[in-house]
């Protein structure tokens, strides 16, 4: 039983994690935590679910394609919705983001399947599980699991060495200074949500074939990813990573010991103790000083 | 054209609830229902404009909190056999605490840790509606007898519609005047800028609270009311798009502005109304529109109005767009 629950619980957390960093990305650069991040993942599946499908494009290709095509779907939302309010107070940004994750809901029910529609994607790799130290692992949960470690290698190297990762530093730092210095923030902004969108996508095409893909499954997602943020400090990458595999892990559990249904409310928990014991979480919260 | 001088958000909310009043009167049933169901979503969107557009604050609770004080008194009636005129006021008071002891750790930290504590919460609940079978009774709901209003009027509907409408109104001007006091200048001063609001004194924890508690108690309410309305309290009435619904009443009939959110919610009721059987329809409809509303019209309806009416006064506006707009 455990070494089960341990596995599928790292899966999950892994990608909770992958979902968390698409958050934090766009959280470090603009200040802003984007609510529509669980319909960028959701549309980001189903651009490879309709490749494969509809157009019937071999199962890599596609699942290549989707993520570029996330990319563009946040570059779009940020040259459409958030350039315009760049100026604007936080909260009417949340506003603007809630808006659009009830759009893009809308949108991907319209497209992608009436409500309760469940679409599933083959799996990439063989689908029977082996054994790693006498723990049954799906080889899909291996990828997953390894995706979310390269992604997230991937960004710290980014943020560290890069010139456009110090600049979405910088933005977030101060979006005054940083045109002080020259930087062209709203390029950094369109390529931020861009970027986050990605992940997501990238999340989504992972994780598509060990789960079924939905109009509704953002929303669910992305308050997994919110606690694995909270957990981990908002705003820490790091954080993020391991908050989202401690969010899995406690979920899978929780469901496996105490009751399978409380499974879905490990989340709501977890933000409830970090928030009244340890507000700036894990690892310090990039964030708390914003107050 | 001198008329259009008369036209202020006092006068038109009073011929907005006299149009109400009589609305019995030329009805059929299926008007006045969606007439009862405006008052209860008027009663919702002002309070939820005290939160996001008078303090500021952005929570996912009220959809919710709708649902605890519809299920409260839904309870009380059914298994505690209270009277109606008790069920309400209990069920309010209920919500509101419940509400506030989940708002009061994320109240303190900045902004952003309200709205994400406030959406795992909302899920928390929904969660414990369809889950708790002994008290709610899991996905099927509790069914909510009729109240009887025999002394007052025949019908029950002509009578719970004239009980909204009471208390639909004295919601309205209990909160006008609620803003013209210390305590709504204190909610605005908070909203434009918390350091220059606590460095005139005022506790931020303190006002964020109560106006949490405020917006918190008018959900309770309204749910009170709507409960006996459906006749059936289901945990499917209260998921996250019953939150996102109310944001685009209050978003499009304008922040800060209480004849905007009247407005708003009649609009926006009508509209739910006449797409009930296209899901996807009503998400595209109510998410354009609040992201429609921002982008291009900051303000919303009152700020039109403002814009073409010189009578039309509301000083404690939101700005949804700083650099947009000067009152």
């Amino acid at each position: 039983m455990l070494p089960y629950l341990l596995t599928s619980g790292l899966t999950s957390g892994a990608l909770y994690a992958l979902v968390a960093i698409g958050l934090v990305v766009v959280y470090r650069s603009t200040g802003h935590i984007n609510f529509a991040h669980g319909e960028f993942f959701m549309i980001g599946g189903f651009f490879a679910y309709s490749m494969i499908t509809m157009l019937g494009f071999p199962y890599l290709l596609s699942l290549v394609l989707a993520v570029p095509l996330s990319f563009c779907l946040g570059a779009v939302c940020d040259r459409a919705v958030f350039r315009p309010l760049m100026k604007a107070p936080g909260t009417t940004i949340v506003l603007a983001t809630v808006g659009l994750s009830y759009l893009l809901k809308g949108v991907g029910r319209y497209v992608w399947g009436g409500k309760g529609e469940y679409i599933s994607i083959k799996s990439i790799v063989d689908p029977a599980p082996f054994l790693v130290w006498g723990m049954p692992v799906l080889p899909q949960q291996l990828i997953v699991f390894g995706a979310a470690m390269l992604c997230m290698l991937g960004f710290f190297a980014f943020f560290r060495w890069t010139i456009a990762g110090k600049m979405m530093q910088a933005t977030a730092e101060s979006a005054f200074a940083s045109y002080l210095a020259g930087i062209r923030v709203e390029r950094v902004y369109t390529l931020t949500w861009g970027v986050g969108a990605a992940v997501a996508g990238v999340a989504a095409v992972l994780m598509a074939p060990l789960t079924l893909l939905t109009p509704d499954i953002g929303s669910g997602l992305l308050i997994k990813a919110f606690a694995a943020t909270i957990l981990g400090g908002l705003g820490s990458m790091s954080g993020a990573l391991v908050g989202g595999l401690l969010v899995g892990l406690c979920e899978s559990l929780i469901g496996g010991y105490i009751d399978s249904s409380l499974q879905e409310v490990a989340a709501f928990i977890i933000i409830m103790i970090v928030l009244v014991f340890r507000p700036s979480g894990l690892f310090g919260a990039y964030g708390v000083r914003r107050a | 054209m001198t008329i259009i001088k008369f036209i202020t958000p006092r006068s038109l909310g009073l011929v907005v609830f006299g149009v109400l009043a009589v609305l019995p009167a030329f009805a059929n049933n299926y008007w006045l229902f969606v007439g009862n169901l405006t008052l209860v979503y008027i009663v919702l969107t002002v309070g939820l404009n005290l939160l996001i557009g008078y303090s500021g604050l952005l929570a996912f609770m009220n959809g919710i909190l709708f649902g605890v004080g519809a299920y409260a008194t839904a309870i009380f009636r059914v298994d505690f056999s209270l009277s109606y005129g008790l069920a309400i006021p209990l069920a309010a008071v209920f919500t509101m605490v419940i509400g506030v002891i989940v708002a009061l750790p994320a109240l303190r930290l900045s902004g952003l840790y309200l709205a994400l504590a406030t959406v795992a919460f909302a899920q928390f609940i929904l969660w414990v509606l369809l889950h708790w079978d002994q008290v709610t009774r899991g996905p099927s709901g509790i069914q909510v007898p009729p109240v009887n209003y025999a002394p007052l009027t025949d019908t029950f509907e002509n009578g719970h519609y004239y009980l909204t409408l009471v208390v639909a109104f004295i919601i309205v001007w209990l909160t006008v005047n609620l803003l013209r006091s210390h305590y709504g200048r204190a909610f605005v001063a908070v909203r434009e800028s918390e350091v220059a609001a606590e460095s005139i004194g005022i506790d931020l924890t303190r006002y964020k609270t109560l106006a949490y508690a405020v917006s918190a108690l008018y959900a309770g309410l309204a749910g009170g009311l709507f409960a006996p309305l459906l006749g059936i309290v289901v945990p499917e009435s209260f998921d996250l798009s019953q939150v996102i619904v109310q944001f685009a009443m209050v978003t499009v009939g304008g922040l800060g502005s209480i004849a905007g959110s009247v407005i708003g919610a009649i609009g926006l009721v009508w509209l739910q109304e006449s797409l009930r059987a296209f899901k996807e329809l009503q998400e595209v409809a109510f998410g354009g529109m609040i992201l429609l509303t921002i982008l291009f019209f900051p303000g919303g309806v009152s700020a039109m109005l403002k814009k073409w009416l010189p009578s039309w006064r509301e000083p404690l506006r939101r700005r949804l767009l700083d650099h947009h707009e000067h009152d």
